[in-house]
Parts: C-alpha cells; structure tokens; sequence
C-alpha cells in the first residue's frame, strides 16, 4: 500500500515535471549584445538566383570592408560569454534580441519615459558594427532629453520579416522600424503611420530634401516616409578591360555621346550592348561578336546585373519604370506590365542564351570562380549597371589592384534615360501607441542621428549638404576613384524610377517571388527548352491570381 | 490488417459501466489516466487545437501583415475557390509547374526508386550466398542515422557543379566539362538530384524489406525448386506476394512523405523554387504561403488541401490492396 502511494507520488512528480517541461520555454536567455564572434555574413555571398534585397543587406555592406566581426575573428577575442550566440539560428538571435528589448521597454516605462522600440532587421543595420553605431545614436538620444526613452532592437536580417509580421500580428509592433527600402516596406504595406499632421505639428523642415525624393514616399495612405538614405544608379566598369580592346569608356556625363569605330553614337541600350558583346571573353580570346567564339567556356562577360536580377529591375532600367498595378481593390486588381517591360526581359535573355551572349547564365554566374553571383568583383565582367550601394561588394576587386569607375546609365530606346535610385528610410508603425514621440525619434534618426548612421550604413545622405562627407568617406575605401565617378552618382539622382521597380504590388511577397520566380527560370534554361512568350504570359496568370488572393 | 492491430484494445467504458467497476477497477483506470494525461493534455493544446484553429482559420481572410489594425473577417470558401483556380497549385505544362503537380511528378520518379532500390538491395542482403551480411546491412544502414539536413548539404557538396567530386570525375573519365551535369541548379537534372539524395536514407526501408523477406518460409521456396521454378518465377510467385504487405507499407509511408517533401528543396535550393521554379513542391509552397507571402489562411486552406489529398490517396491504395497485397492465412486483404 505504502508503496503504490509512493509510486502514486512519484507519478505525479513526473506529470508535473512533464507538463512543466512541455508548457515552459526553459530559462529566459541573459539578453547579451550582438556577439562580436558572430558568424560574418560576409562569407556567405547571395546566389547569382537570389532574390536580391534591393536595399543594401549587411551581408552585401559586410562583403567588402573588414568588419568588427572579421576584425574579431582575426584577432581572438576574449569575450567568451558571446560565443554561444554565434551557435543560435537567426529565429533564436531575434527572440534573444526581443526579449532584451521587451525588458529595456519595461524599464524605461518603469522611469516614467515614454519607451519608444526601434526595430532594425529589415535591411541593413545587423553588423556588429553598425549595431554599435546605432547604440551610439540611441544613446546620444536618450541622453539629450527626459520624455522619451529609445530602445533598440536588432534582430538578423534573415529573420527580420518574420519577427516583425508576428509582433505586428500580436499587436505588439515596434514603434519605429528601419532602415527599410521599397521592397521591406511594401511587404509591409499599409502597416506605416501617415506623418503628415506630425510633419506640420512640429514644423519639420522637410524642404532640406529634394521635392522629388519627399514625394516618393507619397502612397495613397498619405506621407509614408521622409527620405534618408539614396543609392542612385550607374554603370560600374573596369577601365583595364576597355584598354585591353581598345574600346572607349562608358560617358560620364548625361547627354555626352559614346566613340564607337570612330563614330558618335548615342549611349544608349544598343551601343551598350554592342560594347558588351565585344568584352565577352572566351578561354582562346574570342569575343562574342568573332567567329570561333565558343560560349561554354566563356572567361569574362561585358555585363553582370548585380542583383538587379529580377524582371522588374531589369526593365525599369531598360524599358522605364510604369505602373504596373491595374484597380483599386481585391477582385479587380490585375497585371499591366508594358510590353516593352517583356521586350526589355526578352533582351536580357538573348543576352545569356542569344547567339552571341554578353552576359552571365545562372549556371555560370553562380559559379564560385565567378564570385557565385558577385561577379564584377570576381574581375570577370566589364560593366555592371546596379545601385550605388554595390561599392560595399567590390573589396576583392580593389584588393585584387583592380580598379573600377562609373559612367552614366544608357538611354532607352525612347532617347530617355531610365535610372534606379534605391532609398532607405525609418517608418513608423500605424499601431504605436506613442505616434508623436516615435516622430520625433524619427526625426532625429534622419538628422542629427544620420550623422553617426549613415557612414556606418554606407549610404549616401538624402540632405544634399550631407552628401560630400559620405564620397570623401567612400574614396578612402577607394582611392583611385575619381570625382568625376562620384559626380556620376550624383547625376543619378536626376533619373529615379517613379514608380519603383519594387512598388507596391497586392500581396508583395508572393507577386515579388513570383516575378523572381521567371527570372531565375529564364537565366537557368536554354531556349531550345523554353518557350519565352508562354512562360511570360504564365507569369502575368498567375500574378492575376496573386494579386487577388 | 489494422483491424487485427485494434482487436483487444480496450476502449473507455461508458458512464454506466464504469460506474459497475470495481473500486480497484476504478482507481486503475484513474491512475492510467492520469499517467497518460501528459500526452492528452499535449496532444489537445499543441495538436487538435492547432488543427482546429487552421480550420477556422481557412475561412476568414487573415493575413499576419494586416495584424491587429484589421481584423480577420469570415469569408466562407473564398479560399477553397481562389485555391481551385490557382494555377500555382495546379498547372500542369510549361516550365514553370503548378506545386502539386511538380510533386507528382517528382513522385514519379522518386517512388519507384525508393521502393525498387531497397527491395532490391534487402534481396540481396537476403541471400545465402552473401558473405559479410552484417557488415554489409550496417553499412547500408548506417546512413539513415545521419541527420537528413546533415546529410543533404553533404550531398550538396558532393553534387556542386564546380567543386564537388562527382562532377571531377565525371571530368576525368572523358566527360566534358560543359557536359557535366549542373544538379540542383538544372531544370532538368533537378529531380534525380533529389532522388539521388533520398538513396541516401533509404536504410530503414531496406530493413523493413528484410525484415519482410525474412518471414518467408523457407519451403515455399523449395516446394517451387521442386516443382522447377527459376528465380524470377519464385520472386514473382512467391516472395512478391508473401512481401506484399510490407510493399503496400512502404508505398503507403512514401505517398505520404511525398506529399510532405520539404527538406531537401529548403535545403539544397534555400526554398526559392530554383531553379526556375521547379522545386516549388506542394509543402514548400504552403509553408511559403504561410511565412513568406504571410497568407494565414490560404496558406490554412492549403494545408487542409493536402490533408485531403493524401487522405484521399491513400484510401485509394487501401482499395486497390484488396486486389494485390496478401495476409497470409487471411485471404487478400
């Protein structure tokens, strides 16, 4: 008897246990900093394929400078406690980070401040070293007055989208998130504050930005955003390799003409891809426009998109941006891709697959001797047409003794020239609870804050006044680049897509994933086993669908 | 068959009759039930709600981006519908496959393998005329305790078009170098690529098989001998039939894990559908739906898709097993 009741009690312990075990999570992790032996993003470049985040990642910024992390990896550090950290999944790294940030949250409120989160994890701003920068900028902020208390939480970039859909989901949002580009924010669309009646309740001087910028985050839900960071667009190209032809290099002027077999020729699309024919390498030294070229063994290719890999960025620069949404609501919303959006696609293909190509193929490009997706800085392509936040990529380039310097975009087939400029901002989410002091947070982080940020970001200042400190920044990362490269940049600026090649689509994510979705068929298959036009016309079904789901 | 399996479990009695247990009958079954309470309680909380709850789920129009500032609404079918009609799930042609239909295909290919190869390598794990059984059957086993994730990105690297080690010696026994396949980075070379890797775990169906094949008796085999049936006849005749259960088994599990491939397209192409599409599988498709395109309840409606269609294939299986599994001592089944 006394036995059974043993067992009895024994049993009970173990249910106990059991349900404990089950029902709890195990002990709250210590909220640590970043781990400075955090696995460097840096070594794990995107695939040629990948979905490009167009705005600047930590791993593209982490790609070309030493960062604190590959400076802590060289030299061994002695902080053991953040060594477990590097282990955890980007999940576990942003439930530690949150859980850190709820307890600073609940801190701050105990002081009787206004505790405003600040969410990093949609774009850049998950390097070690850009975490510490934001620190600093938190902290400089907390420290110049006593309402308002700013936490920051970082969580890493790959499980940015997730954590912010469920604590936005959970009603438990942050009140600030960024930096974020396009395609972070339409993934989020209609989740952002309108900041009109706050711009005007503190008087923010938003006339510091050009108008066009300020106008682009105009949505339907009012003004969305103010402009911060900008990454307009040129061509990249390798001076060495023009040299070695004996071709001219790409204009740095808009409106200047391009010398080809001695004759003056507009630099536009055509010209661009004549030229890029011609720097399309074999193994025995055919280009792509000589007989005996042989295309499996091609060594280097006049052209490499960058990450602009994506049906959208390649016609916006090609064919010009265009509304590419048709109705007003689910159930009418549908597909309205110009067709010179197809023609500008159908172009980029017959430049992989064409008779003479001038530009890498899936395969080939994600070849590790091509830099698995990051071939212009393999040294293997001559010219790359992306946004000016590539010049975080080109480290091995430079390193190599290889120089690069930017000319203008091409000209589309219209005789207009059709840029990128991608751009990087704070949001404030509509459910704050704390909406005027999460504008004045915002205020600061694209102001004064920006001072500290933006260098760490890479970015180029949205305010003009600012702009030279980041190209005199820039040329210490690159010394032989030449003003009139930087003058290019700014040119750029002139020729943004309005719309973005990353507007706003029903359902974002999928429709964005879909379109990528064509492209990674079109760069992965040989025409002898694709039928362009009814792939094309697939994808616009199903965005149909997408949009209306 | 399942029917044998649930001969004598007992069942919780009905109010009158626990009521006309015994006491020590009585605190029996408390206590039994109180020791399985656990898995109840667990089962209930992480499993039936969850269930329950995607089914609700599956007739509103919730989207985790729309969180608290608009609240999921009722909308009937309007999921089951759009999901009928959408060619991502279920486009047959052309280069860019509807997810179901990019799984049968696969399926195509994978079943059939998953099932030769192991019978074919427990028969001859099987035979008498094997030296070093153990050594080999560990050998062919040991695989299946690797971790698959572990093991995929093994063969990931193995498969890598430039650096892996099969492709090199593809290389040097004459194959050209552009000839080489490109793996998983290839429309076409994709599929065997995964099946390739499935080999990999194909240990525990191997040991089923053998376990199968093991209970047959010995005498059929020489009744057949004497009767001058040849190998073939004495497979076809005798072990086919006498293994069938373990087959249909096998078939059942594989349909099932077809329709819930997932890992191997995570892993090897990072769950993108790369290339060009052609590893969207059914599974990967719904958990996209889910926590990429953040379409709760699609991606709800989907799920219960999937519940039905496997649902549904295999009661098909079970129908035409009367037809060619054989209990024995039973009839068909």
């Amino acid at each position: 008897m006394r036995n059974k009741r043993l067992l009895t009690v024994i049993g009970l312990l173990l249910i106990g246990s059991m349900l404990l075990a089950a029902c709890g999570g195990g002990a709250t992790p210590a909220p640590a900093a970043p781990a400075a032996t955090e696995a460097p993003a840096a070594t794990e470049p995107p695939a040629a394929t990948e979905a490009p985040a167009a705005e600047p990642t930590a791993t593209e910024e982490a790609m070309a400078e030493p960062t604190a992390t590959e400076e802590a990896m060289a030299e061994p550090t002695e902080e053991v406690a953040a060594e477990p950290e590097a282990t955890l999944t980007a999940e576990e790294q942003a439930a530690v980070a949150s859980a850190a940030a709820a307890e600073a949250m609940a801190a701050a409120e105990a002081s009787g401040k206004t505790a405003i989160r600040w969410f990093v994890g949609l774009g850049t701003g998950t390097d070690p070293q850009q975490i510490e920068a934001q620190q600093a900028v938190v902290d400089a902020f907390n420290a110049s007055q006593d309402q308002i208390q700013l936490v920051l939480e970082v969580v890493p970039y790959d499980a940015g989208r997730d954590t912010l859909a469920t604590q936005i989901a959970s009603g438990a949002g942050p009140d600030i998130i960024g930096p974020v580009g396009w395609g972070g924010s339409n993934a989020f669309y209609g989740q952002w504050l309108d900041l009109t009646q706050y711009i005007e309740d503190t008087g923010f001087d938003t006339s510091v930005f050009d108008p066009a910028l300020v106008d682009s985050y105009q949505t339907e839900e009012g003004q969305v955003g103010l402009p911060f960071a900008v990454f307009p667009a040129a061509t990249y190209y390798i001076p060495a390799m023009f040299d070695e032809v004996g071709l001219e290099y790409p204009p740095q002027n808009y409106g200047d003409k391009y010398m080809l077999d001695g004759e003056e020729v507009d630099w536009n699309w055509d010209t661009f891809t004549e030229v890029a024919k011609r720097m399309t390498i074999d193994v025995n030294g055919f280009n792509s426009t000589e007989d005996g070229f042989d295309p499996t063994q091609i060594v280097q290719v006049g052209y490499s998109p960058q990450w602009q890999t994506h049906p959208n960025y390649v016609s916006s620069y090609v064919a010009g941006s265009a509304d590419i949404v048709d109705g007003d609501a689910k159930g009418s919303y549908s597909v309205n891709m110009p067709d010179s959006w197809k023609e500008a696609v159908q172009w980029a293909y017959d430049g992989m697959y064409g008779d003479q190509p001038w530009m890498a193929t899936g395969p080939m490009s994600g070849a590790p001797e091509f830099g698995n997706g990051n071939l212009f800085n393999t040294g293997h392509a001559a010219m790359a047409v992306t946004p000016l936040w590539y010049t975080c990529c080109l480290g091995d380039l430079r390193d190599s003794g290889t120089e690069f310097q930017a000319g203008i975009l091409p000209m589309g087939a219209d005789g207009v020239v059709h840029g990128r400029v991608d751009a990087d901002t704070f949001r404030v989410w509509k459910g704050t609870k704390h909406p005027a002091e999460a504008f004045t947070v915002l205020s600061y982080l694209i102001t004064d804050g920006g001072d500290t940020l933006l260098p760490n970001y890479g970015a180029l200042p949205a305010i003009p006044d600012k702009q030279e400190a980041f190209f005199a920044k820039k040329s210490e990362d690159y010394p032989f680049i030449t003003p009139e490269t930087w003058e290019v940049f700014k040119a750029g600026l002139s020729y943004p897509d309005a719309p973005s090649a990353e507007q706003w689509q029903p359902n974002w994510n999928e429709a964005w994933a879909r379109e990528q979705t064509f492209w990674d068929l079109i760069q992965n298959t040989a025409p002898d086993a694709l039928d362009f036009d009814a792939e094309w016309q697939k994808m616009i079904d199903d965005l149909n669908v997408i949009y209306n789901k | 068959m399942f029917q044998e399996l649930n001969r004598g479990t007992p069942a919780l009695p009905t109010p009158r009759a626990y009521r006309e247990l015994t006491p020590l009958k009585r605190r029996e079954m408390r206590e039994g039930l109180l020791f399985i309470s656990p898995w109840l309680i667990g089962f209930l909380v992480f499993t039936l709600l969850p269930i329950l709850a995607s089914l609700a789920f599956s007739f509103m129009n919730m989207k985790i981006t729309d969180g608290i500032l608009s609240p999921p609404k009722f909308v009937g079918l309007d999921n089951y519908i759009q999901m009928a009609k959408d060619p991502q799930i279920w486009s047959i042609g052309g280069g860019t496959r509807g997810s179901l239909w990019i799984t049968v295909l696969f399926g195509a290919i994978s079943l059939p393998v998953g099932l030769m190869l192991p019978l074919f390598i427990a028969l001859l794990m099987n035979s008498r005329h094997l030296k070093g059984k153990m050594a080999f059957r560990s050998a062919f086993y040991m695989p299946y305790i690797i971790p698959f994730v572990a093991a995929v990105f093994l063969w990931g690297g193995m498969l890598n078009p430039e650096s892996g080690w099969i492709n090199r010696a593809l290389v040097a026994v004459g194959v050209p170098r552009d000839m080489t396949p490109n793996w998983a980075n290839d429309v076409n070379w994709v599929y065997p690529t995964y099946v390739i890797m499935g080999i990999w775990a194909i240990g525990n169906a191997m040991l089923i098989f053998l376990a199968g094949l093991q209970g047959v008796p010995t005498d059929l085999y020489d009744a057949a001998k004497v009767d001058g049936a040849n190998g073939w006849h004495s497979f076809w005749k005798i072990t086919f039939p006498m293994i069938s259960p373990v087959i249909f088994y096998n078939l059942v599990l594989g349909v099932v894990f077809l329709f819930q491939y997932f890992t191997v397209p995570l892993v090897v192409n990072q769950g993108t559908g790369r290339p060009g599409g052609a590893t969207m599988f059914f599974n990967l498709y719904l958990y996209k739906t889910f926590f990429t395109f953040q379409n709760m309840s699609y991606g709800a409606a989907m799920a219960w898709l999937l519940f039905f269609l496997i649902l549904v294939v295999t009661i098909i299986l079970f129908r035409t097993a009367r037809h060619w599994v054989y209990y024995a001592g039973d009839g068909k089944s």
